[in-house]
């Protein structure tokens, strides 16, 4: 190695050695005529004299400090300077390295010299050379980290100081030793203020999370800050500096969906497994396509809880998408991001990736300001918790996480816990905000002799304002109606002396005083429960699997829960079965689906007058997606489920279909939320009163583009039969050219059409026998 | 109207044909025996005794003396139709896959598949020339080095064969219709499932096709999710108008009656079902 560098040197040295002297400029001279090899030889040498340089100093001995100081000059020069210098040094350099070799060639076996000539000047600095080590380097520490301020201590006079500071170290050497404390004073009396110093800077900043705030009594309640931060607030100058204004950004309309003429709903489609991704408008005749992309997200996407944003997931992170053109609005960098949740506002973004956690820098769940896009604060991720982790409130004001026996609740804008305390509530095991108001509801299990209990409680005053004990209880799992009207919990008991777990529906009625609860037995396994979106109605699935009941509910106004139909779904369905309920949006009208395992069996229900509109069937169905209208629905057969037939059906919510759309590898379809009404009730009722006024101009409407439809299909037909016509026309001119041919060919018999040569034929006389009999097809009406 | 069933076959059908008129149907089946029946109810008329292994091909010519069949037995037999009498034992290296008299009915040719170190051939004989079959010697012999034929039909006046290929034009998805002069892509209708069999109407615009689900994957599926339907779409508009259900296994051969009123089709189940279509398919037409 060591040969190898100084053979390199030396050459590219020698040539490089005269205009060096001549012209220590850091360019070489630009008359190429000359010195045509000089232009790579200088470059290879300043490429390898790092290399050179610092074998040399690494030699023993060598007092490499001592060299400028000789020569006079400083370590580090600024840059064209310390050009200039190497340049200088490298010709020596190079003539000290060029005799090496030559000693070695003349079999020299005297150790090579190795010294630097007398004129070497070092300009490595000591960073570039060991940068590693000297970053270690122990730090002159003047304590002044370690040392807090403490207000609000009560004054006192001597005689009561040795006290104060006995209960003054009592509540801080908590934290870490004190080292130092000085309490000053004034006339005989402490001035109200502290300080303590503690052994370590890591002390002091425990010292001030933990007790400022701290209430010694009704008067004193300390306020602990770091000495440093002091001075960090001292330094903060007192003029105001206005903030540069950011230049706006027009995104043009983004709801300018809602402005569609015809109020037809957007739907986003991932289809090709995964590979593109394409928006439509929802038509009954047709999807109207608006953008298609290739590998737009990389998982899936989610639409924004109002519509206005779409989400896609990438490797980086999350883009939000909107507009008229589905331009990019903001991007969250969050590598390996999973799962995501809007709050209900669109204000903020929560996403959690597995992937980039630390101790000191919680990143598993992140929470961003959407308008922004800057990160408000990152949380870590528990262990055994379910998505979403985080439950916003209805109007994202504030939201809330559960962990071991504490339900934290957090409040927007400043992501701070509220009144900076985590609410403890020992064995807590399921929390759900009301969708009505700053209402959560959790329920906590049977401990020893305390009964399990739901409690209600207000926010932000955490007043409970209902708390139901309940006993034997095995589960509970909350369920809100959407306006917040009714809370049902469904509690799973085993009651003393019967076996097997019993279920309880435990109805609250929110919006009445004192929140009365009413108690609805059910005496099979419940399936699915799902209340009435706008309404007081629930619906329930019950039964072991061969036979499967569903039951609707009303919730009357005086309290009475009345069961207003009840059907086994076995009859209905022709020996299928349903699994799941799926409201409209807007209450009323019910799917219930036999999604999967149950061959997408559905039946589309009318609760009002309990009729069942329709029978239908989406064989292997694995979703079922209202719009946000409640006038479709879409049953849907995804790829990640099941592997051929992969389409989403288009349905009425009568259950009259309109549409299969078979896409090839066909993942995903969700409706484009819309925000809520801004009509008021009174508004929405006079709607009511007056469809039928608006429902002849629909109609007309309707007939006019379903006759425009077909008019538009006959049209298309009749050219695609006028194109067949004409070459139908031309292969039969063909066809009768070949005639003769043809007869020749078959020994003149003519056989175009079947009866052609009927004079040929023989006529025979073939008997069947045929036994007839005749059997009744069943019980025909 | 209530198919009728022709249960004469003990393993999948591979192929069905009607003679010019109509009045028979020949069915050949993954076993060795040759069937022909009354296409008007379905009795069988008889067999044709003689391969002993699965026969993939039958063909009878225009005055419906000769039948011809091809077999995975290494041969292809010409029969005498109406006595069921072996006139010529066409011996081969390889199976034979395709079979057909020209449109004089003079010519036979035959495709062999590319197999036990044979290379494919397709193989013309002439029976006015009795030498020939007598020596087991074609008047012609092409051979086929690329990928096997699969199936082979004569032009419309003998002049040419059109052969599909293992790799060829015809999509697996979706049958294709082809001018058969200039062979330019026509019409594609689109299916969900593999088709494996197209006729054309001979007195309507409309063509019928026949598959499903891959016969090595039916049974991990149930038959709704097979599709094994006949399906019905109009020639022109590449619009389906109607669906025969019935065979509980993919359908491999479709065939149109010359006179357009019925269709038969034979399936992997083994069965052949000989459709008479209602009034109302006659009656039916697109608004255009």
């Amino acid at each position: 190695m060591q040969d190898a560098e100084n053979v390199a040197v030396p050459e590219a040295a020698e040539e490089r050695a005269e205009p060096g002297q001549q012209q220590p400029a850091a360019e070489p001279p630009p008359d190429e005529g000359c010195c045509g090899p000089r232009g790579p030889a200088l470059r290879r040498r300043q490429g390898q004299r790092p290399l050179v340089r610092r074998w040399r100093s690494r030699r023993p001995g060598r007092s490499r400090r001592a060299r400028p100081r000789e020569s006079g000059l400083g370590t580090s020069a600024p840059t064209a300077g310390a050009q200039a210098a190497s340049e200088d040094a490298g010709g020596n350099e190079g003539s000290a390295a060029e005799a090496e070799p030559r000693a070695l060639e003349n079999g020299d076996a005297d150790e090579p010299s190795f010294s630097d000539p007398e004129d070497f000047v070092d300009d490595v600095s000591e960073e570039e050379l060991l940068g590693d080590v000297l970053k270690d380097r122990p730090q002159e520490a003047d304590g002044i980290d370690s040392v807090i301020v403490v207000d609000n201590v009560p004054q006192v006079g001597p005689d009561r100081l040795e006290k104060l500071k006995n209960v003054i170290h009592k509540i801080f050497s908590k934290f870490g030793k004190i080292t130092n404390d000085f309490y000053p004073e004034e006339d005989g009396k402490t001035k109200g203020y502290i300080f303590l110093e503690y052994a370590s800077p890591a002390h002091a900043v425990d010292a001030v999370k933990n007790a400022d705030g701290y209430k010694l009594d009704k008067q004193h309640t300390f306020r602990v800050n770091l000495f440093t931060d002091f001075d960090k607030y001292m330094t903060i100058s007192d003029e105001w500096d206005i903030p540069e204004k950011q230049p706006f950004k027009d995104l043009g309309n983004l709801r300018y969906w809602l402005e569609e003429a015809e109020c037809r709903d957007q739907y986003s489609v991932i289809f090709e497994s995964g590979d593109r991704t394409s928006i439509f408008w929802n038509d009954v005749k047709d999807p109207v396509s608006i953008e298609e992309r290739a590998r737009w997200t990389e998982t899936y996407v989610r639409w924004s809880p109002k519509g206005t944003y779409l989400a896609t997931f990438h490797q980086r992170g999350i883009a939000l998408w909107g507009g008229e053109k589905f331009k990019q609005i903001q991007r969250f960098s969050h590598q390996g991001v999973q799962l995501i949740d809007f709050s209900p506002c669109e204000r903020y973004l929560v996403t959690f990736s597995p992937l980039m956690d630390t101790q000191d820098d919680p990143q598993a769940i992140i929470i961003w300001d959407i308008l922004t896009g800057h990160k408000k604060r990152g949380f870590h991720c528990e262990s055994s918790a379910h998505w979403p982790i985080f439950k916003w409130s209805h109007d994202g004001k504030f939201f809330a996480r559960m962990t071991l026996d504490t339900l934290s609740i957090y409040e927007t804008p400043s992501m701070g816990l509220l009144d900076k305390k985590s609410l403890k509530i020992s064995g807590i095991k399921d929390f759900s905000w009301s969708p009505g108001g700053n209402i959560i509801a959790f329920w906590v299990p049977e401990d020893k002799d305390i009964p399990a209990r739901v409690t209600l409680m207000q926010l932000p005053t955490r007043q409970e304002i209902r708390v139901r004990n309940l006993f034997n209880v095995v589960d509970c799992k909350l369920h809100w109606q959407k306006n917040g009207d009714y809370l049902c919990v469904k509690v799973d008991r085993t009651p003393k002396g019967t076996q097997g777990v019993v279920t309880n529906f435990e109805i609250f009625r929110m919006r009445e005083k004192q929140v009365p609860v009413d108690v609805v037995e059910m005496k099979e396994t419940i399936i699915a429960f799902a209340w009435e979106p706008n309404g007081s109605k629930f619906a329930v699935l019950h039964g072991e699997a061969p036979r499967i009941s569903v039951s609707f509910y009303h919730v009357k106004n005086n309290g009475k829960i009345e069961l207003i139909m009840w059907i086994v779904t076995r009859e209905m369905f022709d020996k299928q079965q349903a699994n799941t309920i799926f409201w409209s949006p807007q209450g009323q009208f019910v799917v219930l689906a036999g999604l999967r395992s149950m061959n997408g069996a559905l039946a589309f229900v009318d609760t009002s007058d309990c009729t069942v509109m329709n029978i239908a069937e989406h064989y292997m169905a694995s979703d079922v997606e209202w719009d946000p209208t409640g006038r479709y629905v879409v049953t849907s057969v995804s790829w990640w489920s099941h592997k051929v037939d992969n389409a989403y059906w288009l349905w009425t919510f009568q259950g009259r279909l309109l549409q299969k759309n078979n896409k090839d590898r066909f993942c995903q379809l969700l409706w484009r939320p819309r925000p809520p009404t801004l009509l008021s009730q009174e508004q929405i009722k006079q709607i009511k009163k007056d469809l039928k006024k608006y429902s002849k101009i629909f109609e007309q409407k309707d007939r006019l583009s379903q006759s425009k439809a077909s008019k538009e299909l006959v049209e298309r037909r009749r050219t695609m039969m006028e194109d067949f016509r004409k070459y139908r026309k031309m292969a039969q001119e063909l066809y009768m050219e070949q005639k003769n041919e043809r007869l020749e060919l078959r020994g003149g018999v003519d056989t175009d059409e079947l009866d052609s040569n009927v004079d040929d034929w023989e006529e025979e006389t073939i008997e069947f026998f045929v036994t007839e009999e005749i059997i009744p097809l069943g019980n025909q009406e | 109207m209530k198919p009728i069933l022709l249960q004469g076959h003990e393993r999948s059908i591979t192929q069905i044909k009607y003679n010019r008129e109509g009045d028979l149907l020949f069915t050949v089946a993954k076993d060795p025996i040759v069937n022909v029946w009354y296409s008007v109810n379905g009795e069988r008329l008889g067999t044709y005794m003689g391969h002993t292994g699965a026969v993939w091909c039958v063909d009878a010519d225009w005055d419906t003396k000769h039948v011809l069949t091809g077999s995975a037995d290494n041969s292809c037999r010409l029969w005498d139709c109406e006595t069921g009498k072996q006139l010529a034992l066409l011996k081969t290296n390889s199976a034979v896959r395709t079979c057909g008299f020209d449109f004089g009915g003079n010519i036979i040719m035959f495709s062999t598949d590319k197999q036990m170190g044979y290379q494919c051939f397709v193989s013309f004989f002439d029976l006015r020339d009795p030498s020939q079959i007598d020596n087991n010697e074609p008047y012609m012999k092409i051979p086929c080095n690329d990928s096997k034929i699969t199936s082979a039909v004569w032009g419309p006046l003998g002049e040419c064969i059109i052969a599909g290929h293992e790799s060829g034009e015809l999509n697996q998805y979706s049958a294709k219709l082809f001018d058969s002069t200039t062979l330019e892509h026509q019409k594609t209708f689109r299916t969900e499932r593999p088709v494996n069999s197209a006729a054309l109407s001979p007195n309507y615009d409309h063509v019928v096709l026949g598959g499903g689900q891959e016969a090595m994957d039916v049974t991990t599926t149930s038959t709704r999710i097979g599709k094994f339907e006949a399906r019905f779409f109009h020639l022109a508009f590449e619009e389906e108008f109607g669906r025969v259900k019935g065979h509980f296994g993919p359908i491999n051969s479709v065939a149109f009656h010359p006179d357009g009123k019925s269709y038969s089709s034979g399936g992997e189940d083994g069965y052949v079902r000989i459709h008479y279509f209602d009034p109302q398919y006659f009656e039916f037409e697109f608004e255009a």
